[in-house]
């Protein structure tokens, strides 16, 4: 095995966590199908609602899928007033609202407003987002009007808002947010890449605030592409049920969803000298890349993602309480990711609770591991981990102790198990991440 | 940050660089040395419809002696160049290329950071043409699998084996540089032992459709920091730096072009497309890079400006250089832009290969094109110039109001 704890220069022999500054989660903002606030979000997971409907955000005809987690109805002007939203495009809206949310959440005020006293005199904020598109859609429609009407004919705005890191900019603008600001795509784990990301400077002394988190919209550009690719429920198997089920025996794809989710993060001291409330601590983070095809070598990099968020947090596989997983109802990746996640906890993973909230929420890509970190913030306040709605078949053999047979799997965790939590994010293209995080001290 | 952090210093040991004047560094930086231009007339598409017509485009690309475990009939264009720069920088830093390329690192501790403007744009291309032709059926699970801008750097990591850390860096036309700061941290955190870090666009009609719509394209010439500069030009590239632990690279007694000394990032959060008025932006990133350096000023040896040769950029880049350096400073400043034009996300991964070899080689490129500077700055007009080099800045400003500045400094022999 390869060397995978911190290398000796890094510190000292008591623990990786020794002597560096802590990064705390002070608030959260969260868009989604299901609801527009962390504890709304948490509560519609655990009783298991799912988010699919009948996508009315663009014709579906000719596609043999029809319903995905839209945000319906999504009213920006609702969070955020009536400033001029024309330049920002859904993606952008989806971030700016849960920028707004997440600076409320967590006592920063909006821009143009004093912040709170006790603030860092000279501390900016900044943003780190993880997207797999950012809007494709906009991209290919700023194509498309200049090849129909000619170039001179082609939109300046939408030119600006084709760039990937357009809505990370328009956020920025929007709230005055001067600090680092970053995009990161990683498909499925780019959430997860920029929360970790962003913890990683505010732990080298780089930024003391910063939001970090995810964002993606649905649209039709990208609904035909991974219906056309076989990855959306039903789209490999036409006709038969769609059944994006995590984990289940007859799970064939994903459902696509679409939202934004950011955690505030922030140094430990800072967040107290200004007398915010702490959430939660981020311990530990870890990245890989499975760079052999196939699901032994996306187990593997599984695997190796988890090992090194644990050895980061300084965290042993028995402390790990509970695990909300990416599995989104994949056909393979799904198995990968249990297969990896076991391989690096060993016993720990024969008892270990086990959600996977695609199941209710579907794949969001961008923002679906910044959605699973909010909730796991949630599940370590009050102890309630949602179950994985519509699972009637657990595939047999995967070496996660799922329950057979769920409808109803929401549980309470005993109080041991709400101390360290681990979440997990798998792109299909090969990126994987973890996250430990753990409860406010 | 912490002292345990500044302890572990990062060093360039390779370079590999695919542009429109040259493919390898040694002929990339024979011909910027000798102010060759990249420009002809577009050919990649009709530019009938367009009032001007010039761009920097890689001509006569072949994957085919880089791409090897990969079908490159599979990849996107950008995808290509970026393979293509990850070899030539491979071998260049003597890891060697074929078949499993760094011997001297496990594999998990091998990771891949790059950034890009438009990711693999001639996909979103060809869908768009498959839409307005009434023929989306035709559109196939390609497109999935090629589009999606993550996969540049995802292919890179498949084609060399490379298991660790693997980001991708949208931050547009700053990415090259943003991606190049994350891979410092990474080796900084000890979370690898190696990364390649670079840039990666590839030629596109959404690109220069946009810039010519904001009148940014210029017609002829490109001349940063001229008063006559008409704009910009597109181009498109690729590069890739080899960055490992300075103790590392001198225990396996690599060549070290320079140090990757520091690095800042800011946000203007002010426009999407046009720079803070006073520059606010660009002088927090450079400020902060210094800082991060712990270098003054006055030790900078050389400026790898942005200088794109739109009127606004280099207007603003100068008030924000001379914020920073002095409204008299005479440190040598140039733009190889004013060669191979804007590339987009490889731009400052390319800039900072030419950082390195400054530092390196005690020389610095040209600005061409300058007749008639705006400034009272020593832009280092239409001739390459030697100089010693201790410390060279690079720096990049995006769409988005995204900055990045990186310094490369030269290593004392050990």
């Amino acid at each position: 095995m390869q060397r995978e704890t911190a290398p000796p220069h890094q510190g000292p022999s008591t623990g990786a966590a020794a002597g560096r500054r802590r990064v705390v989660v002070t608030g959260a903002g969260v868009v989604s199908p299901l609801a527009d606030s962390p504890a709304g979000l948490h509560r519609a997971l655990a009783a298991g609602i799912s988010a699919r409907k009948p996508i009315e955000l663009f014709e579906t005809s000719g596609i043999g899928c029809h319903e995905a987690g839209e945000i319906r109805p999504f009213d920006p002007q609702a969070y955020v007033g009536e400033r001029n939203l024309r330049p920002l495009d859904r993606t952008s809206r989806l971030l700016v609202v849960a920028a707004q949310l997440a600076l409320a959440d967590s006592g920063w005020a909006p821009a143009g407003q004093p912040r709170p006293a006790g603030t860092t005199p000279g501390a900016e904020v900044g943003l780190v987002v993880g997207t797999t598109f950012c809007s494709v859609r906009t991209i290919a429609e700023f194509d498309r009007r200049a090849l129909r009407l000619g170039p001179s004919h082609a939109s300046p705005l939408d030119f600006a808002n084709s760039v990937i890191n357009a809505a990370a900019g328009q956020a920025a603008i929007w709230h005055g947010l001067r600090g680092v600001n970053s995009t990161l795509a990683g498909g499925e784990a780019s959430g997860l890449q920029a929360i970790a990301q962003a913890a990683e400077l505010v732990r080298a002394g780089r930024a003391d605030a910063l939001l970090a988190g995810g964002a993606e919209e649905l649209c039709f550009e990208s609904f035909l592409g991974y219906y056309r690719a076989g990855r959306l429920c039903g789209s490999l198997d036409r006709g038969a049920v769609e059944r994006p089920v995590p984990f289940d025996a007859r799970r064939n794809g994903f459902s696509l969803s679409e939202g934004a989710a950011l955690l505030m993060l922030e140094e430990a001291s800072a967040a107290a000298a200004r007398g915010a409330a702490v959430r939660a601590e981020v311990l530990g983070w870890g990245a890989a890349f499975a760079a052999a095809s196939g699901e032994d070598g996306m187990a593997d990099a599984v695997a190796r993602a988890v090992r090194l968020a644990l050895a980061d947090a300084g965290a042993a596989p028995a402390e790990i309480g509970c695990l909300s997983a990416s599995a989104s109802g994949s056909v393979t990746v799904d198995r990968a990711e249990a297969r990896g996640v076991a391989a690096a906890l060993g016993e720990r993973a024969a008892e270990l609770p086990v959600t996977a909230i695609k199941a209710m929420l579907g794949e969001g890509l961008g923002v679906s591991a910044a959605w699973q970190a909010v909730d796991l913030v949630e599940t370590l306040g009050d102890g309630v981990l949602p179950g994985i709605a519509g699972l009637e078949q657990l595939e047999p053999g995967l070496p996660l102790p799922l329950p057979e047979t769920a409808p109803e799997t929401t549980r309470r965790l005993e109080p041991a198990a709400r101390r360290r939590a681990l979440v997990t994010a798998v792109g299909a293209d090969g990126h994987c991440a973890a996250l430990v995080l753990g409860a406010a001290p | 940050m912490s002292a345990a952090a500044r302890a572990r210093r990062i060093a360039v040991t390779g370079l590999g660089a695919v542009t429109p004047v040259g493919t390898g560094k040694e002929e990339v930086w024979a011909n910027l040395l000798a102010g060759r231009l990249g420009f002809a007339p577009v050919a990649s598409f009709d530019t009938h419809a367009f009032s001007v017509h010039l761009g920097a485009e890689v001509r006569s690309f072949s994957p085919a002696p880089y791409v090897r475990r990969l079908d490159p009939t599979r990849l996107g264009r950008a995808s290509q160049l970026a393979i293509a720069a990850a070899r030539l920088a491979l071998a260049d830093a003597g890891l060697g290329d074929e078949p499993a390329p760094v011997a001297a690192v496990a594999p998990a501790l091998a990771g891949v950071a790059m950034g890009t403007t438009s990711g693999e744009p001639r996909e979103v291309e060809r869908f768009d043409d498959r839409y307005l032709a009434g023929e989306l059926d035709l559109v196939g699970a390609e497109f999935m699998t090629l589009y999606p801008c993550h996969m540049i750097a995802a292919h890179v990591a498949r084609e060399l084996g490379f298991a660790g850390v693997n980001t991708m860096i949208p931050a547009a036309c700053a990415a090259g540089n943003y991606a190049l700061a994350h891979a410092v941290d990474v080796l900084r955190a000890g979370r690898a032992e190696l990364m390649l870090a670079g840039g990666a666009d590839a030629f596109s009609r959404i690109t220069y459709a946009g810039f010519a719509r904001l009148g940014a394209i210029a017609p002829e010439r490109c001349q940063p920091f001229d008063r006559r500069r008409k704009g910009m030009i597109p181009g498109e590239g690729a590069a890739v730096l080899v960055l490992e632990p300075l103790d590392a690279a001198r225990r396996r007694g690599a060549r070290i072009y320079a140090e990757v000394a520091g690095y800042g990032l800011s946000c203007d959060a002010h426009h999407m497309t046009a720079a803070h008025p006073e520059g606010d932006g660009a002088v927090r990133a450079m400020s902060r890079a210094l800082a991060d350096a712990g270098v003054a000023p006055e030790q900078v040896s050389y400026i790898s400006a942005h200088g794109t040769g739109t009127p606004t950029n280099d207007r603003l880049e100068a008030i924000a250089v001379g914020r920073v350096f002095g409204a008299g400073t005479r440190v040598p400043i140039s733009s190889i832009k004013s060669m191979i034009g804007h590339t987009m996300g490889a731009a400052s991964a390319i800039e900072a290969a030419v950082c390195a070899l400054a530092v390196a080689t005690d020389e610095v490129p040209p600005t061409m094109g300058l007749e008639d500077p705006e400034n009272d700055f020593d832009y280092v007009p239409n001739l390459a110039r030697r100089l010693p080099v201790e410390v060279a800045m690079n720096n990049a400003y995006a769409f988005g109001g995204n900055n990045a500045s990186t310094i490369f400094r030269k290593c004392e022999v050990a």
